[in-house]
């Protein structure tokens, strides 16, 4: 019974923390928004300006990965069962 | 690592619920010494079958170097030294050129290859928290000793209290969160990656339809093997220029 209540928290858990990645969504929509904006106005530093947007999006992601390294650690090596007993 | 994901939908055709397993990266060589057992993991076994095959590439590609290229393999070598060249220039500026291209050049077959070797059924290197964050620690040693160069001990010291003294405790974290978030950066993206091939192949299993286990995963795995593989190290060489250029600012 505790092992269960154990295991379906940490499933909801899961669940929960990857909510986070609507932030790195928001983020990367901005820089693409952005950089398709700047491509616009000036087309002929296309290179430059993709290259930028891709370390930005990179950057943007991180936050994301944090999230997902919280429920990859609650989904498969899930520190709270081994403290049931 | 174990765990169980039930695909309710999957067990109504499977009959039985089927369980996923990611399994962490095997014990390949252990031995004593000291009297404490000492373990050599799957993933730094695959570190050095990169080193190797680096190692002969670079190797073949160096040999018998013209100052007129007459080879094939010789033009090859010199557009890619070239290509780094551009990218040093571009993020550190061209005084940096001679002593950090064979570094970051090297930095960056190397992640980049560890990635890529999943598409060959291998483990990749990169999906083990410990080798990307002793890469991570390699950059921040790499930042640490140019700080010390151009600023010395006190410099170093003082610009934990800059802008402000009560800075100190945030420009302490801000130090430490570089090597820990380059790390975790690379870390997510490929065990991320291997979660969802396997969990793809895992869906697919349970139908037994031949075409879609070929086409499907092959996409997925163009995607999350080699697309991810180059953009993240591009920008973990990125990421590095850039904190170097700024520790000598």
């Amino acid at each position: 019974m505790e092992q269960a209540i154990v295991l379906g928290a940490s499933a909801l858990g899961a669940g929960i923390a990857m909510i986070a990645g609507l932030g790195p969504g928001i983020g990367e929509g901005y820089c693409g928004g952005k950089a398709v904006e700047a491509i616009g106005r000036q087309p002929e530093a296309s290179g430059a300006i993709t290259k930028q947007m891709i370390i930005g999006d990179a950057l943007a992601e991180t936050t994301g990965l944090y999230s997902l390294i919280i429920a990859l650690l609650l989904m498969y090596a899930n520190p709270f069962i081994g403290q049931l007993g | 690592m174990k765990g169980m994901i039930f695909l309710t939908g999957m067990s109504l055709i499977a009959e039985e619920a089927r369980t996923f397993t990611i399994e962490g990266p095997l014990k390949s060589i252990s031995f004593e010494l000291f009297g404490k057992e000492w373990i050599i993991s799957e993933s730094v076994v695959m570190q050095w079958v990169v080193l190797i095959v680096l190692g002969v590439l670079f190797f073949v590609f160096g040999r018998n170097l013209k100052v007129v290229p007459t080879s094939r393999r010789q033009v090859i070598a010199e557009w890619v030294v070239t290509l780094f060249e551009g990218q040093v220039i571009g993020t550190m500026g061209q005084s940096y050129k001679k002593a950090y291209t064979p570094y970051i050049g090297s930095l960056f077959c190397f992640i980049a290859v560890s990635c890529l070797m999943g598409i060959f059924g291998l483990r990749n290197p990169t999906s083990d928290l410990s080798v990307t964050l002793s890469w991570g620690l390699i950059t921040f040693v790499l930042v640490l000793y140019n700080k010390l160069k151009t600023g010395g001990v006190k410099g170093y010291l003082k610009s934990f209290f800059e802008p402000m003294p009560f800075m100190l405790p945030f420009n302490i974290i801000g130090d430490f969160a570089n090597p820990i978030a380059q790390s975790l950066r690379l870390f997510g993206n490929n065990i991320s990656g291997m979660v969802i091939g396997g969990l793809v192949y895992f869906a697919l299993g349970g139908f037994a339809a031949g075409l879609l286990s070929i086409g499907v995963p092959a996409v997925l795995s163009l995607y999350f093997d080699f697309f991810s593989a180059i953009i993240q190290s591009f920008i973990f060489i990125t990421l590095t220029m850039s904190y170097v250029s700024m520790a000598e600012a």
